[in-house]
């Protein structure tokens, strides 16, 4: 009797913990990444969605009752090992969620999955480590320890690490499937950015721009583990725009035009718009003569091989370091009274873009940085910067805001680390509004003439950094929300910020934008004023974007939390100098 | 008797030499144990702690980058006393950090505050270094970087361990 009471007692529990764990999710397909917004309790996709609008369609959290949004549950993770030049990982990445598991990484690109059904608290389910040699790739990670998130494709969960590699891991288990060497740190080539799966193929691209790598886009065929195609972003001979390296000594190989966030897709056109980074070497113009296609560019491409569709640059020959890898939205407007395809992009050299998606042509641009010095404006016909000559190989801009060979200390506005660096900017649909979190200020750059790497006949090894030059800041930096109308580029609404931003935002149907800041702050601003409706700080500075998602009804709001910031972008502000980094999973509800 | 206590008291002296001489050799291994150990504790700051290698490079060579243009350290000719004061105060004008957390509030650096320097004030450090930590990243550069040609393969697995590709390429 007793044995047979507890029999029952067990399978009754039994019973109760499985009515409570969510009946495993669907597997990933195509089909629910076309349509991901129609299951807003989940948050499928890096941006959200395919558009890359990061906008949850959630409003049970809104600008009425936001001001009761507490905390409801945290989970500590990993990821703070040092290695190579760095102390610590930091987290920059987007959880993704489905049917009540988060997926979400740290730096040195482990991959948790974190069972968030009870929406009480987060039970690590799985951990997966890549087991990286930290030292090795740590060392040629030109900015931090980082992984920005994982992508889902039928079971499995598809992952990368700091040194190049592609996981597919078991959803259920975390066990790894296969893995795939897509980028090498002997090179100096390293992988930070979400894959992003279309059909059957993932795609990424490595990072390495400041150590002369020859940047490309590649896709994994996810059902043999396999390399699909891979576009390189600095053409080779033949190739259209390999014209554009005028040296005579072969300087493209080492070219950069690194690549490392994640692209947006078109369904309609079937058409990726991936964000090209900066040439190499980073701030010596004279070295790399010509405009130094595809570096600081978008390129539109075909999916299913790699063939390039288009591509537009938007700042030639750049001394700058303006890289353009950030997210191009697309978004269908009216635009001067005529329906338009778009496609758009908040870039580090301190304008707006739209651009006509299928065509690639230019359709305007419009300045949504504080102070920009660098050049007048932009050409209303070609969208080239006005100060671009078309006659000189090595563009000057407005002078005195790159120093050339052996000038002294120039100032540049924005800064070189830019108006918008990486951090995603989100868009609300119904308000037909982009908000960009930005970073505002100007900093001082000098130019040392770039040595040879030694397959060029010089001294430099791989792995060795090739910037041709340094940067300094002259002042401190801050930052800025702005609420951008896409379709003319006016600024509607701007908040300015203590810090330069790198967290990017998150727009919810609620008509708030969330946004972390360096403090730790974790900000709720009115989606119309820009006006703060809610606040909580996390006690950490916070470099990544927050999603939303919902369990049994309930909308939630995630953000990783733990970026000791860098002391370049901080620098002379006393209140953030003592912070220190952690790795921490917040989640808020009402 | 007093042949036996003159025996006995050399006998005490020549025991008390030995003992002394031991004394001194155990001193000096500790000294040198200690030496070690200070060394080694200054790699872990120049390596970890402030990340000195993030701009200078692991071996001190110096580096152009997001660090800036660092100087190589290999060929220094500071001091170990000027050394120390770099570390200390940082370099004003350039992204060399200061590590004092009270360098320019007052005039214990150069006789400047940071009112004074403006522009020039150098960049906040990753972590603040009290006097033994300096003295310990200085006794580092003096017994393993400065003053030392171009690093080679046996230093670079010194600096970071066997276990990493860190050091391949220099195998060749």
């Amino acid at each position: 009797m007793r044995i047979l009471s507890s029999i029952v007692i067990l399978s009754g529990s039994l019973l109760a913990g499985s009515a409570l764990t969510p009946a495993s999710a669907a597997d990933m397909t195509f089909e629910r990444a076309l349509n991901a917004n129609k299951e807003p309790q989940n948050w499928l996709l890096y941006y959200g969605n395919y558009q890359g609008h990061r906008f949850s369609p959630l409003k049970e959290i809104n600008t009425d009752n936001v001001k009761n949004l507490k905390l409801v549950f945290a989970v500590a993770l990993g990821g703070l090992e040092s290695g190579g030049r760095y102390a610590f990982g930091s987290l920059e990445g987007t959880p993704i969620v489905d049917g009540g598991v988060m997926y979400v990484t740290n730096g040195w690109g482990s991959v948790y999955a974190i069972d968030v059904s009870s929406g009480t608290r987060g039970m690590i389910k799985w951990k997966f480590d890549p087991g990286i040699d930290r030292a090795w790739a740590g060392d040629v990670a030109c900015c931090g320890v980082d992984n920005r998130g994982v992508a889902l494709w039928k079971d499995k969960v598809i992952s990368i690490a700091l040194d190049g590699r592609m996981f597919a891991l078991n959803k259920a288990t975390g066990e790894k499937v296969w893995e795939r060497k897509i980028a090498d740190p002997a090179l100096g080539e390293t992988i930070t950015m979400a894959p992003l799966v279309v059909r059957d193929l993932a795609i990424v691209g490595p990072a390495g721009g400041e150590f002369g790598i020859r940047g490309f886009i590649d896709a994994t065929d996810l059902n043999t583990g396999q390399q699909a195609w891979r576009t390189y972003t600095i053409p080779g001979p033949g190739e259209p725009g390999n014209d554009t390296w005028k040296d005579g000594e072969q300087h493209w190989k080492h070219g950069g035009g690194s690549v490392w966030e994640t692209a947006t897709y078109d369904p309609d056109t079937d058409t990726i718009f991936q964000g090209i980074g900066n040439p190499g070497a980073d701030w010596d113009p004279q070295y790399r003569p010509g405009d130094n296609k595809w570096a600081e560019s978008v390129l539109a491409l075909n999916p299913s091989d790699g063939k390039i569709k288009w591509g537009f640059q938007y700042t030639p020959n750049d001394p700058f370091d303006f890289d353009e890898i950030s997210e191009h939205p697309i978004i269908d407007a009216k635009v001067n009274g005529e329906n338009r395809k778009l496609v758009i992009h908040a870039a580090r050299n301190g304008f707006f873009y739209a651009l006509d998606r299928t065509t690639g042509g230019f359709i305007f641009g419009k300045q949504y940085v504080d102070k920009l010095n660098w050049t007048t404006g932009l050409d209303p016909k070609t969208g080239l910067p006005a100060n671009y000559d078309p006659k000189s190989d090595v563009q000057v801009y407005a002078p005195g805001t790159h120093g050339m060979r052996g000038e002294p200390l120039a100032t540049v506005c924005p800064s070189h680390f830019g108006a918008k660096n990486w951090e995603p900017a989100a868009y609300n649909p119904t308000l037909n509004m982009l908000y960009i979190p930005s970073i505002e200020g100007c900093d001082g750059l000098e130019t040392v003439a770039q040595k040879d790497f030694a397959d060029q006949g010089g001294t430099l090894k791989p792995r060795d950094r090739f910037s041709g030059g340094s940067f300094k800041l002259t002042s401190r930096l801050y930052g800025s929300l702005k609420a951008v109308d896409p379709t003319t580029g006016d600024i509607k609404a701007a908040v300015r910020l203590d810090f330069p931003n790198y967290a990017g935002a998150l727009a919810t149907a609620g008509n708030l934008v969330f946004l972390g800041h360096a403090d730790g702050s974790f900000i709720a601003y009115d989606a119309k004023t820009l006006n703060p409706a809610w606040s909580f700080s996390v006690g950490t500075g916070i470099n990544a974007p927050a999603i939303s998602y919902a369990v049994n009804g309930k909308q939630y709001v995630a953000v990783l939390a733990g970026s000791r910031q860098s002391p370049f972008t901080m620098q002379n502000d006393p209140s953030v100098k003592y912070s220190a980094t952690t790795s921490m999973l917040f989640v808020f509800g009402l | 008797m007093r042949f036996a206590h003159k025996y006995s008291t050399k006998l005490a002296l020549a025991v008390a030499m030995m003992a002394m001489a031991m004394c001194r050799a155990q001193a000096q291994e500790m000294q040198s144990a200690e030496a070690a150990r200070m060394i080694e504790h200054g790699k872990d700051i120049f390596k970890t702690k402030v990340t000195c290698q993030f701009c200078h490079k692991w071996d001190g060579s110096g580096d152009q980058g997001y660090g800036g243009n660092a100087t190589s350290l290999r060929k220094t000719q500071l001091t170990p006393a000027q050394v120390a004061a770099t570390v200390k105060c940082g370099r004003p004008g350039t992204g060399m950090p200061f590590h004092d957390p009270f360098a320019y509030t007052d005039k214990r650096c150069y006789g400047v505050t940071r009112a004074e320097l403006g522009n020039d004030m150098p960049p906040e450090p990753y972590a603040f270094l009290n006097s033994d930590e300096i003295d310990a990243v200085v006794k580092y550069l003096f017994a393993k970087v400065i003053g030392r040609g171009p690093s080679t393969y046996e230093e670079c697995v010194e600096f970071w361990g066997s276990e990493t590709r860190q050091c391949d390429p220099m195998k060749d």
